[in-house]
Protein backbone atom coordinates (compact mmCIF):
# COMPACT_ATOMS: atom_id res chain seq x y z
CA UNK A 1 0.00 0.00 0.00
CA UNK A 2 1.49 3.43 -0.86
CA UNK A 3 1.52 5.46 2.27
CA UNK A 4 3.23 8.61 2.61
CA UNK A 5 6.06 10.37 0.44
CA UNK A 6 5.18 7.36 -1.68
CA UNK A 7 6.43 5.21 0.63
CA UNK A 8 4.65 2.17 1.22
CA UNK A 9 3.11 0.61 4.73
CA UNK A 10 6.07 -2.07 5.59
CA UNK A 11 3.87 -3.28 8.80
CA UNK A 12 6.02 -4.30 12.17
CA UNK A 13 9.30 -4.64 11.34
CA UNK A 14 12.39 -5.31 13.67
CA UNK A 15 16.02 -4.42 13.82
CA UNK A 16 18.44 -6.59 12.26
CA UNK A 17 21.11 -7.54 14.99
CA UNK A 18 24.12 -10.34 13.88
CA UNK A 19 22.86 -12.37 17.19
CA UNK A 20 19.95 -13.25 14.72
CA UNK A 21 21.86 -14.03 11.57
CA UNK A 22 21.88 -17.48 11.63
CA UNK A 23 17.47 -17.61 12.65
CA UNK A 24 16.86 -15.43 10.00
CA UNK A 25 18.21 -17.38 7.49
CA UNK A 26 17.21 -20.81 8.96
CA UNK A 27 13.63 -20.49 9.48
CA UNK A 28 12.78 -17.61 7.43
CA UNK A 29 10.70 -15.95 10.53
CA UNK A 30 7.55 -14.11 9.72
CA UNK A 31 8.55 -10.64 10.33
CA UNK A 32 7.45 -7.91 7.65
CA UNK A 33 10.87 -6.36 7.19
CA UNK A 34 13.82 -5.35 8.61
CA UNK A 35 15.72 -1.94 9.79
CA UNK A 36 19.18 -2.45 9.70
CA UNK A 37 22.20 -0.18 10.67
CA UNK A 38 23.50 1.53 7.90
CA UNK A 39 26.92 2.07 9.37
CA UNK A 40 26.82 -1.83 10.70
CA UNK A 41 27.28 -2.88 6.88
CA UNK A 42 28.55 0.43 5.40
CA UNK A 43 32.53 -0.21 5.40
CA UNK A 44 32.25 -3.78 6.16
CA UNK A 45 33.10 -5.82 2.68
CA UNK A 46 32.73 -9.70 5.09
CA UNK A 47 30.36 -11.64 6.31
CA UNK A 48 27.83 -9.19 7.58
CA UNK A 49 27.47 -7.69 4.34
CA UNK A 50 27.06 -10.93 2.55
CA UNK A 51 24.36 -12.18 5.17
CA UNK A 52 22.50 -8.55 4.57
CA UNK A 53 22.24 -9.31 0.42
CA UNK A 54 20.55 -12.55 1.27
CA UNK A 55 18.17 -10.85 4.21
CA UNK A 56 17.43 -8.34 1.51
CA UNK A 57 16.41 -10.83 -1.34
CA UNK A 58 13.91 -12.12 0.98
CA UNK A 59 12.28 -9.68 3.26
CA UNK A 60 12.02 -5.62 2.45
CA UNK A 61 14.73 -3.66 4.24
CA UNK A 62 15.01 -0.02 5.41
CA UNK A 63 18.36 1.60 6.10
CA UNK A 64 18.92 3.89 8.92
CA UNK A 65 21.89 5.55 10.28
CA UNK A 66 23.38 6.99 13.06
CA UNK A 67 26.43 8.79 11.70
CA UNK A 68 24.73 11.63 8.74
CA UNK A 69 25.42 14.82 11.51
CA UNK A 70 22.28 16.47 9.63
CA UNK A 71 23.01 19.08 11.90
CA UNK A 72 26.74 19.71 12.17
CA UNK A 73 28.08 22.90 11.48
CA UNK A 74 30.83 20.13 9.96
CA UNK A 75 30.95 20.09 5.86
CA UNK A 76 28.53 17.50 5.06
CA UNK A 77 30.62 14.10 4.72
CA UNK A 78 30.45 13.32 0.94
CA UNK A 79 32.79 10.10 2.18
CA UNK A 80 29.88 8.82 4.04
CA UNK A 81 27.27 9.49 1.59
CA UNK A 82 29.31 8.01 -1.00
CA UNK A 83 29.28 4.94 1.12
CA UNK A 84 25.87 5.18 2.25
CA UNK A 85 24.41 5.68 -1.63
CA UNK A 86 26.45 2.42 -2.98
CA UNK A 87 24.81 0.29 0.00
CA UNK A 88 21.41 1.41 -0.56
CA UNK A 89 21.84 0.37 -4.54
CA UNK A 90 23.12 -2.84 -3.12
CA UNK A 91 20.65 -3.40 -0.54
CA UNK A 92 17.71 -1.39 -1.94
CA UNK A 93 15.96 -0.24 0.89
CA UNK A 94 12.13 1.36 1.05
CA UNK A 95 13.89 4.57 2.74
CA UNK A 96 16.97 5.42 4.45
CA UNK A 97 16.68 7.81 7.87
CA UNK A 98 18.76 9.14 10.22
CA UNK A 99 18.11 11.67 13.15
CA UNK A 100 17.65 15.27 13.88
CA UNK A 101 21.27 15.39 15.33
CA UNK A 102 24.39 16.58 15.23
CA UNK A 103 27.91 13.68 16.01
CA UNK A 104 30.53 15.93 16.19
CA UNK A 105 32.66 19.10 15.02
CA UNK A 106 35.94 19.64 13.76
CA UNK A 107 36.05 16.25 12.01
CA UNK A 108 35.66 14.60 15.41
CA UNK A 109 32.65 12.31 16.44
CA UNK A 110 31.40 11.46 19.53
CA UNK A 111 29.33 8.81 17.94
CA UNK A 112 26.44 10.00 20.22
CA UNK A 113 23.81 12.06 19.12
CA UNK A 114 23.97 15.04 20.41
CA UNK A 115 20.94 17.66 20.41
CA UNK A 116 20.50 21.14 18.86
CA UNK A 117 19.12 24.19 20.28
CA UNK A 118 15.89 24.45 17.99
CA UNK A 119 15.93 28.28 16.58
CA UNK A 120 16.09 29.81 13.34
CA UNK A 121 19.50 29.40 12.83
CA UNK A 122 19.41 25.88 13.29
CA UNK A 123 16.59 25.43 11.01
CA UNK A 124 17.88 26.96 8.53
CA UNK A 125 20.98 24.91 8.65
CA UNK A 126 19.58 21.76 8.97
CA UNK A 127 16.59 22.34 6.12
CA UNK A 128 20.15 23.80 3.80
CA UNK A 129 21.76 20.15 4.70
CA UNK A 130 18.76 18.13 4.31
CA UNK A 131 18.17 19.38 0.58
CA UNK A 132 21.82 18.06 -0.19
CA UNK A 133 21.70 15.02 0.75
CA UNK A 134 18.08 14.44 -0.44
CA UNK A 135 19.61 15.54 -3.68
CA UNK A 136 22.37 13.76 -3.61
CA UNK A 137 20.91 10.65 -2.37
CA UNK A 138 18.44 11.22 -5.10
CA UNK A 139 15.20 10.01 -2.64
CA UNK A 140 13.42 11.88 0.47
CA UNK A 141 15.26 11.63 3.74
CA UNK A 142 13.42 10.01 6.75
CA UNK A 143 14.31 12.34 10.27
CA UNK A 144 13.99 11.41 13.37
CA UNK A 145 13.08 12.64 16.78
CA UNK A 146 16.30 11.83 19.03
CA UNK A 147 15.94 11.20 22.68
CA UNK A 148 17.56 14.12 24.28
CA UNK A 149 19.09 14.69 28.16
CA UNK A 150 18.82 18.84 27.90
CA UNK A 151 17.30 21.54 26.27
CA UNK A 152 19.18 25.14 25.83
CA UNK A 153 18.76 28.54 26.28
CA UNK A 154 18.63 29.75 23.09
CA UNK A 155 16.18 27.46 21.70
CA UNK A 156 12.63 28.91 20.63
CA UNK A 157 10.81 26.13 19.04
CA UNK A 158 9.30 23.58 20.39
CA UNK A 159 10.95 20.48 18.97
CA UNK A 160 7.52 19.59 17.03
CA UNK A 161 7.38 22.68 15.79
CA UNK A 162 10.59 22.56 14.29
CA UNK A 163 10.09 19.16 12.95
CA UNK A 164 6.60 20.36 11.08
CA UNK A 165 8.38 23.62 9.45
CA UNK A 166 11.21 21.38 8.44
CA UNK A 167 9.04 18.73 6.92
CA UNK A 168 7.26 21.45 4.73
CA UNK A 169 10.44 23.12 3.87
CA UNK A 170 12.70 19.84 2.66
CA UNK A 171 9.54 17.57 1.88
CA UNK A 172 11.33 14.66 3.91
CA UNK A 173 9.82 12.04 5.90
CA UNK A 174 9.85 11.60 9.39
CA UNK A 175 10.64 8.51 11.87
CA UNK A 176 8.52 9.34 15.12
CA UNK A 177 9.91 7.71 17.63
CA UNK A 178 7.59 7.25 20.43
CA UNK A 179 10.04 6.01 23.41
CA UNK A 180 12.34 9.07 22.08
CA UNK A 181 9.54 11.49 23.28
CA UNK A 182 8.49 9.98 26.12
CA UNK A 183 12.53 10.15 27.19
CA UNK A 184 13.40 13.48 25.75
CA UNK A 185 9.57 15.00 27.72
CA UNK A 186 10.30 12.97 31.12
CA UNK A 187 14.09 14.87 30.63
CA UNK A 188 13.01 18.28 29.55
CA UNK A 189 9.86 19.13 31.42
CA UNK A 190 7.31 19.07 27.92
CA UNK A 191 3.92 17.44 27.90
CA UNK A 192 4.70 14.07 25.39
CA UNK A 193 1.29 14.41 24.08
CA UNK A 194 1.39 17.97 23.24
CA UNK A 195 4.73 16.72 21.22
CA UNK A 196 2.38 14.07 19.50
CA UNK A 197 -0.54 16.33 18.85
CA UNK A 198 1.72 19.06 17.55
CA UNK A 199 4.04 16.88 15.02
CA UNK A 200 3.07 16.76 11.02
CA UNK A 201 1.02 13.36 11.01
CA UNK A 202 0.96 13.00 7.02
CA UNK A 203 4.70 13.21 7.05
CA UNK A 204 4.97 9.84 9.51
CA UNK A 205 6.52 7.45 7.34
CA UNK A 206 8.00 5.19 10.15
CA UNK A 207 7.55 5.00 13.75
CA UNK A 208 9.80 3.38 16.60
CA UNK A 209 9.30 1.89 19.83
CA UNK A 210 12.20 0.97 22.12
CA UNK A 211 12.75 0.09 25.82
CA UNK A 212 14.49 2.90 28.27
CA UNK A 213 16.32 3.14 31.63
CA UNK A 214 14.38 4.84 34.52
CA UNK A 215 16.89 5.91 36.34
CA UNK A 216 14.88 8.54 38.90
CA UNK A 217 15.56 11.84 38.12
CA UNK A 218 16.37 11.07 34.39
CA UNK A 219 15.80 8.34 31.56
CA UNK A 220 17.76 6.94 29.06
CA UNK A 221 16.70 5.74 26.04
CA UNK A 222 18.96 2.29 26.04
CA UNK A 223 17.09 -0.39 23.21
CA UNK A 224 17.80 -2.92 26.26
CA UNK A 225 14.68 -3.81 27.46
CA UNK A 226 10.80 -4.61 26.94
CA UNK A 227 8.58 -1.13 26.02
CA UNK A 228 7.49 0.39 29.02
CA UNK A 229 4.14 0.67 29.43
CA UNK A 230 3.88 4.55 29.21
CA UNK A 231 5.18 4.19 26.03
CA UNK A 232 3.04 1.92 24.85
CA UNK A 233 0.42 4.47 25.95
CA UNK A 234 1.73 6.89 24.02
CA UNK A 235 2.57 4.87 21.04
CA UNK A 236 -1.59 3.84 21.21
CA UNK A 237 -2.92 7.85 20.80
CA UNK A 238 0.32 8.16 18.45
CA UNK A 239 -1.21 5.23 16.31
CA UNK A 240 -4.80 6.75 15.88
CA UNK A 241 -3.16 9.88 14.65
CA UNK A 242 -0.39 8.98 12.20
CA UNK A 243 -2.36 5.56 10.98
CA UNK A 244 -1.51 2.63 8.58
CA UNK A 245 2.79 3.56 8.96
CA UNK A 246 5.31 1.33 9.45
CA UNK A 247 6.60 -0.44 12.77
CA UNK A 248 10.03 -0.75 14.17
CA UNK A 249 10.61 -1.71 17.79
CA UNK A 250 14.71 -1.56 18.64
CA UNK A 251 16.44 -3.68 20.53
CA UNK A 252 20.61 -2.99 20.38
CA UNK A 253 21.65 -4.19 24.38
CA UNK A 254 20.62 -7.37 26.44
CA UNK A 255 19.53 -8.74 22.72
CA UNK A 256 16.95 -11.55 23.55
CA UNK A 257 16.37 -14.26 21.87
CA UNK A 258 14.62 -14.23 18.45
CA UNK A 259 11.00 -15.25 19.18
CA UNK A 260 11.57 -12.87 22.47
CA UNK A 261 12.27 -9.71 20.53
CA UNK A 262 9.64 -10.70 18.00
CA UNK A 263 6.92 -11.54 20.42
CA UNK A 264 7.22 -7.90 21.98
CA UNK A 265 6.81 -6.59 18.56
CA UNK A 266 3.51 -8.21 18.20
CA UNK A 267 2.01 -6.33 21.44
CA UNK A 268 2.39 -3.35 19.18
CA UNK A 269 -0.83 -4.93 17.23
CA UNK A 270 -2.82 -4.24 20.85
CA UNK A 271 -1.96 -1.16 20.93
CA UNK A 272 -2.87 -0.07 17.67
CA UNK A 273 -6.58 -0.32 18.54
CA UNK A 274 -7.54 2.11 20.15
CA UNK A 275 -10.23 0.74 22.71
CA UNK A 276 -7.09 -1.47 24.06
CA UNK A 277 -6.38 -1.19 27.84
CA UNK A 278 -3.01 -2.83 28.89
CA UNK A 279 -1.19 -2.97 32.26
CA UNK A 280 -1.92 0.28 34.34
CA UNK A 281 0.41 -0.10 36.82
CA UNK A 282 4.67 -0.97 36.31
CA UNK A 283 7.40 -1.89 38.54
CA UNK A 284 11.01 -0.31 37.92
CA UNK A 285 14.03 -0.95 39.75
CA UNK A 286 16.94 1.34 39.54
CA UNK A 287 20.26 -0.48 38.51
CA UNK A 288 23.60 0.89 37.18
CA UNK A 289 23.05 3.20 34.60
CA UNK A 290 23.62 1.81 30.93
CA UNK A 291 24.58 3.24 27.89
CA UNK A 292 22.33 3.35 24.30
CA UNK A 293 24.87 1.29 21.32
CA UNK A 294 22.75 1.25 18.15
CA UNK A 295 26.35 0.13 16.87
CA UNK A 296 26.47 -3.42 16.78
CA UNK A 297 30.27 -4.64 16.74
CA UNK A 298 30.12 -8.16 15.26
CA UNK A 299 31.53 -11.11 17.44
CA UNK A 300 34.15 -12.13 14.94
CA UNK A 301 35.18 -14.31 17.34
CA UNK A 302 31.87 -16.62 16.25
CA UNK A 303 33.55 -16.23 12.85
CA UNK A 304 36.61 -17.99 14.01
CA UNK B 1 13.45 39.84 33.35
CA UNK B 2 14.70 36.90 31.49
CA UNK B 3 18.15 37.36 29.32
CA UNK B 4 17.90 36.49 25.74
CA UNK B 5 20.79 34.43 25.15
CA UNK B 6 22.01 33.96 21.50
CA UNK B 7 25.17 31.43 20.41
CA UNK B 8 26.30 31.03 17.08
CA UNK B 9 25.48 27.11 16.12
CA UNK B 10 29.40 26.64 15.32
CA UNK B 11 30.16 27.99 18.76
CA UNK B 12 28.06 25.82 20.58
CA UNK B 13 28.76 22.72 19.08
CA UNK B 14 32.52 23.50 19.53
CA UNK B 15 31.63 24.63 23.05
CA UNK B 16 29.33 21.41 24.13
CA UNK B 17 32.03 19.24 22.56
CA UNK B 18 34.80 20.25 24.59
CA UNK B 19 33.02 19.94 27.51
CA UNK B 20 31.85 16.04 26.52
CA UNK B 21 35.58 15.15 25.37
CA UNK B 22 37.63 17.53 28.04
CA UNK B 23 34.93 17.35 31.00
CA UNK B 24 37.58 18.00 33.47
CA UNK B 25 39.14 20.22 31.87
CA UNK B 26 42.67 18.52 31.89
CA UNK B 27 43.50 20.24 27.92
CA UNK B 28 43.98 24.00 29.37
CA UNK B 29 41.44 25.25 26.86
CA UNK B 30 38.35 26.95 28.65
CA UNK B 31 34.88 26.20 27.05
CA UNK B 32 33.77 29.49 27.71
CA UNK B 33 36.92 31.10 25.39
CA UNK B 34 34.63 29.24 22.78
CA UNK B 35 31.54 31.12 22.83
CA UNK B 36 33.53 34.57 22.12
CA UNK B 37 30.68 35.42 20.19
CA UNK B 38 27.48 34.62 22.30
CA UNK B 39 25.27 36.78 24.10
CA UNK B 40 24.89 36.33 27.50
CA UNK B 41 25.83 33.04 27.74
CA UNK B 42 29.53 32.04 29.18
CA UNK B 43 28.23 29.75 31.71
CA UNK B 44 26.92 25.77 31.26
CA UNK B 45 23.88 27.26 33.35
CA UNK B 46 23.20 30.20 30.32
CA UNK B 47 23.65 27.82 27.97
CA UNK B 48 21.88 24.64 29.10
CA UNK B 49 18.54 24.75 30.98
CA UNK B 50 18.29 23.13 34.14
CA UNK B 51 14.53 21.07 34.76
CA UNK B 52 12.45 20.37 37.39
CA UNK B 53 14.71 17.17 38.51
CA UNK B 54 17.85 18.35 37.05
CA UNK B 55 20.72 21.39 36.93
CA UNK B 56 22.19 22.25 33.97
CA UNK B 57 25.67 20.68 35.17
CA UNK B 58 23.53 17.10 35.43
CA UNK B 59 21.47 17.55 32.31
CA UNK B 60 25.36 18.00 30.61
CA UNK B 61 26.92 15.40 32.82
CA UNK B 62 24.31 12.65 31.20
CA UNK B 63 26.01 13.24 27.95
CA UNK B 64 29.68 13.42 29.29
CA UNK B 65 29.25 9.91 31.44
CA UNK B 66 27.64 7.88 28.17
CA UNK B 67 30.42 9.51 25.98
CA UNK B 68 33.18 8.12 27.28
CA UNK B 69 30.89 5.20 28.34
CA UNK B 70 30.38 4.16 24.44
CA UNK B 71 33.99 4.52 23.73
CA UNK B 72 35.14 2.71 26.35
CA UNK B 73 32.85 0.01 25.69
CA UNK B 74 33.84 -0.29 21.83
CA UNK B 75 37.54 -0.37 22.98
CA UNK B 76 36.93 -3.41 25.46
CA UNK B 77 34.98 -5.08 22.09
CA UNK B 78 37.76 -4.55 19.58
CA UNK B 79 40.63 -5.45 22.82
CA UNK B 80 38.81 -8.00 24.51
CA UNK B 81 41.61 -10.14 25.06
CA UNK B 82 44.14 -7.31 25.65
CA UNK B 83 41.48 -5.90 28.70
CA UNK B 84 41.03 -9.37 30.23
CA UNK B 85 45.61 -9.58 29.93
CA UNK B 86 45.89 -5.94 31.47
CA UNK B 87 42.73 -6.32 34.01
CA UNK B 88 39.98 -3.88 33.52
CA UNK B 89 41.11 -1.08 35.78
CA UNK B 90 44.72 -0.87 33.93
CA UNK B 91 42.79 -1.19 30.18
CA UNK B 92 40.46 1.11 31.10
CA UNK B 93 42.85 3.94 32.08
CA UNK B 94 45.25 3.01 29.07
CA UNK B 95 41.86 3.30 26.57
CA UNK B 96 40.64 6.58 28.47
CA UNK B 97 44.25 8.18 27.49
CA UNK B 98 43.91 6.47 23.91
CA UNK B 99 40.33 8.27 23.51
CA UNK B 100 41.55 11.31 25.45
CA UNK B 101 44.52 11.86 23.28
CA UNK B 102 43.16 10.54 19.36
CA UNK B 103 39.36 11.57 19.30
CA UNK B 104 37.39 9.20 17.14
CA UNK B 105 37.58 11.29 13.82
CA UNK B 106 35.55 8.23 11.82
CA UNK B 107 31.82 7.34 11.36
CA UNK B 108 32.56 4.32 11.59
CA UNK B 109 33.43 2.67 15.08
CA UNK B 110 35.54 -0.29 13.76
CA UNK B 111 38.06 2.56 13.38
CA UNK B 112 38.03 3.79 16.74
CA UNK B 113 41.36 1.06 17.67
CA UNK B 114 43.25 1.80 14.24
CA UNK B 115 45.95 3.99 15.79
CA UNK B 116 46.02 1.71 19.80
CA UNK B 117 48.63 -0.40 19.21
CA UNK B 118 50.85 2.58 18.37
CA UNK B 119 49.22 4.41 21.09
CA UNK B 120 50.33 1.85 23.50
CA UNK B 121 53.70 1.56 21.97
CA UNK B 122 54.46 5.47 22.45
CA UNK B 123 53.02 5.76 25.29
CA UNK B 124 55.01 2.44 27.44
CA UNK B 125 55.43 2.43 30.81
CA UNK B 126 58.69 1.94 30.68
CA UNK B 127 59.62 4.46 27.99
CA UNK B 128 62.26 6.43 29.85
CA UNK B 129 63.76 2.93 31.61
CA UNK B 130 66.92 1.27 30.12
CA UNK B 131 65.70 -2.13 30.63
CA UNK B 132 62.59 -2.81 28.56
CA UNK B 133 59.75 -5.10 30.27
CA UNK B 134 58.59 -7.79 28.56
CA UNK B 135 55.20 -7.91 29.76
CA UNK B 136 54.30 -4.63 27.77
CA UNK B 137 55.96 -6.11 24.57
CA UNK B 138 53.35 -8.72 24.45
CA UNK B 139 50.17 -6.12 25.14
CA UNK B 140 51.76 -4.61 22.34
CA UNK B 141 51.84 -7.80 20.34
CA UNK B 142 48.69 -8.91 21.31
CA UNK B 143 46.73 -5.34 20.45
CA UNK B 144 48.34 -5.65 17.13
CA UNK B 145 46.94 -9.30 16.53
CA UNK B 146 43.45 -8.39 17.83
CA UNK B 147 42.88 -5.38 15.55
CA UNK B 148 44.32 -6.91 12.81
CA UNK B 149 41.55 -9.55 13.40
CA UNK B 150 39.04 -7.30 13.15
CA UNK B 151 40.57 -5.74 10.21
CA UNK B 152 40.91 -8.96 8.03
CA UNK B 153 37.32 -9.89 8.81
CA UNK B 154 35.63 -7.10 7.42
CA UNK B 155 37.89 -6.71 4.45
CA UNK B 156 37.05 -6.10 0.53
CA UNK B 157 38.30 -9.10 -1.10
CA UNK B 158 37.56 -11.75 -3.82
CA UNK B 159 34.87 -14.76 -2.38
CA UNK B 160 33.77 -16.23 -5.55
CA UNK B 161 37.23 -18.00 -6.18
CA UNK B 162 38.13 -21.88 -7.02
CA UNK B 163 40.61 -23.60 -4.34
CA UNK B 164 43.20 -25.30 -6.02
CA UNK B 165 43.22 -29.71 -5.28
CA UNK B 166 45.30 -31.75 -4.79
CA UNK B 167 45.62 -31.90 -8.83
CA UNK B 168 46.21 -28.45 -9.12
CA UNK B 169 49.25 -27.87 -11.16
CA UNK B 170 52.18 -26.42 -8.32
CA UNK B 171 52.13 -23.24 -10.96
CA UNK B 172 48.59 -22.74 -10.57
CA UNK B 173 48.70 -22.37 -6.68
CA UNK B 174 48.04 -19.03 -5.56
CA UNK B 175 47.25 -17.62 -1.83
CA UNK B 176 44.09 -17.15 -0.98
CA UNK B 177 43.00 -13.43 -1.29
CA UNK B 178 42.60 -12.96 2.82
CA UNK B 179 45.82 -14.03 3.57
CA UNK B 180 47.82 -11.97 6.11
CA UNK B 181 51.37 -13.70 8.01
CA UNK B 182 51.73 -13.08 11.95
CA UNK B 183 55.36 -13.28 13.30
CA UNK B 184 55.63 -12.44 17.25
CA UNK B 185 58.12 -12.58 20.34
CA UNK B 186 55.45 -13.40 22.08
CA UNK B 187 53.00 -17.03 21.48
CA UNK B 188 50.38 -14.17 20.95
CA UNK B 189 47.70 -16.78 19.22
CA UNK B 190 47.85 -19.47 21.57
CA UNK B 191 47.18 -16.74 24.44
CA UNK B 192 44.37 -15.37 22.38
CA UNK B 193 42.97 -18.95 21.50
CA UNK B 194 42.94 -19.98 24.80
CA UNK B 195 40.98 -16.46 25.78
CA UNK B 196 38.64 -16.50 22.93
CA UNK B 197 37.75 -19.83 24.37
CA UNK B 198 36.68 -19.70 27.57
CA UNK B 199 39.96 -20.01 29.23
CA UNK B 200 41.83 -18.35 31.57
CA UNK B 201 45.41 -17.60 29.79
CA UNK B 202 48.58 -16.26 32.23
CA UNK B 203 51.19 -14.16 30.67
CA UNK B 204 53.56 -16.08 28.75
CA UNK B 205 57.06 -16.58 28.60
CA UNK B 206 58.83 -14.95 25.12
CA UNK B 207 58.76 -17.49 22.31
CA UNK B 208 59.06 -16.51 19.11
CA UNK B 209 55.98 -17.98 17.41
CA UNK B 210 54.22 -17.24 13.66
CA UNK B 211 50.71 -18.03 12.83
CA UNK B 212 48.41 -16.95 8.97
CA UNK B 213 44.85 -15.66 9.20
CA UNK B 214 43.33 -16.44 6.13
CA UNK B 215 39.69 -15.76 5.29
CA UNK B 216 37.69 -18.85 2.99
CA UNK B 217 34.21 -17.99 2.36
CA UNK B 218 34.06 -14.87 4.75
CA UNK B 219 35.19 -17.25 7.96
CA UNK B 220 38.54 -16.67 9.49
CA UNK B 221 40.93 -19.46 10.58
CA UNK B 222 43.96 -19.09 12.24
CA UNK B 223 46.80 -21.66 11.85
CA UNK B 224 50.37 -22.18 13.09
CA UNK B 225 53.22 -21.97 11.90
CA UNK B 226 56.93 -23.33 12.25
CA UNK B 227 59.30 -20.54 11.12
CA UNK B 228 60.74 -22.52 7.95
CA UNK B 229 57.02 -22.35 6.95
CA UNK B 230 56.27 -18.33 7.79
CA UNK B 231 59.81 -17.66 6.10
CA UNK B 232 57.99 -19.50 2.58
CA UNK B 233 54.84 -18.06 2.98
CA UNK B 234 56.11 -14.82 3.49
CA UNK B 235 57.99 -15.64 -0.08
CA UNK B 236 55.17 -17.22 -1.54
CA UNK B 237 53.00 -14.02 -0.66
CA UNK B 238 55.49 -11.42 -1.98
CA UNK B 239 56.55 -13.12 -5.34
CA UNK B 240 53.12 -14.91 -6.17
CA UNK B 241 54.89 -17.93 -7.82
CA UNK B 242 55.09 -20.74 -6.09
CA UNK B 243 58.39 -22.19 -8.23
CA UNK B 244 59.66 -19.31 -7.74
CA UNK B 245 59.37 -19.67 -4.17
CA UNK B 246 60.38 -23.36 -4.16
CA UNK B 247 63.42 -22.29 -5.94
CA UNK B 248 64.48 -19.59 -3.50
CA UNK B 249 63.55 -21.05 -0.84
CA UNK B 250 66.09 -24.07 -1.66
CA UNK B 251 68.78 -21.92 -2.05
CA UNK B 252 68.44 -20.24 1.35
CA UNK B 253 67.75 -23.47 2.84
CA UNK B 254 70.13 -25.37 1.09
CA UNK B 255 71.49 -27.12 3.70
CA UNK B 256 68.09 -28.71 4.24
CA UNK B 257 67.40 -29.15 0.49
CA UNK B 258 66.59 -33.06 0.89
CA UNK B 259 64.49 -32.21 4.34
CA UNK B 260 62.52 -29.58 2.55
CA UNK B 261 61.71 -32.07 -0.93
CA UNK B 262 60.71 -34.24 2.18
CA UNK B 263 58.05 -32.12 4.05
CA UNK B 264 57.15 -29.85 1.41
CA UNK B 265 53.71 -32.64 0.08
CA UNK B 266 53.04 -32.94 3.77
CA UNK B 267 53.29 -29.05 3.84
CA UNK B 268 51.44 -28.70 0.70
CA UNK B 269 48.66 -31.71 1.64
CA UNK B 270 47.68 -29.82 4.79
CA UNK B 271 47.66 -26.64 3.60
CA UNK B 272 45.04 -27.60 0.59
CA UNK B 273 42.96 -29.08 3.39
CA UNK B 274 43.13 -25.88 5.64
CA UNK B 275 42.14 -23.60 2.25
CA UNK B 276 45.64 -21.88 1.69
CA UNK B 277 45.65 -21.95 -2.28
CA UNK B 278 43.50 -20.97 -4.67
CA UNK B 279 43.96 -21.59 -8.86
Amino acid sequence: MENRLGLPNLGLGLGLRSQHFEHILEKNPAVDWFEVISENFMDSYGLPRYILHQIAEKYPVVMHGVSLSIGSTDPLNFDYLKSLKQLAAEVKPAWISDHLCWTGVLTTNSHDLLPLPLNEESLKHVCNRIRQVQDYLERPLIVENPSTYASFNNSTLPEWEFLRIMTEETGCGLLLDVNNVYVSSFNNDFDPVAYINGIPHDKVVQMHLAGHQNCGNYIIDTHDREVNNQVWKLFQQAYQLVNQVSVLLEWDGNIPAFDVYHSELLKSKQYMDAAFVGVEKEVFSIDKEQVSNPLNLFAVDKFL
Amino acid sequence: MQKTVKIPLKEFQQWMQQLLLDPYQQTGIKPSDLLSNATNAASIEDVICHSEKLTAQEHLAIYQRSYIARLRNCMSQQFSALEYALGEAIFCAFADDYLASKPSTNYNLSFLGDQFTDYLENNRPDANEDVKEDWIDFMIELARFEYAIGVLFEEKAEENYQLAAIDTSEDQLKLVPVFTLFKFRFPVRKYYHEFKNGKNPVLPFGKESYCVVLRHKFKLSIYDLHKEQYDFLCLLKESKNMIETKEWFKIHYKDNTVQFEQVWSSWKERWLDSHFFRV
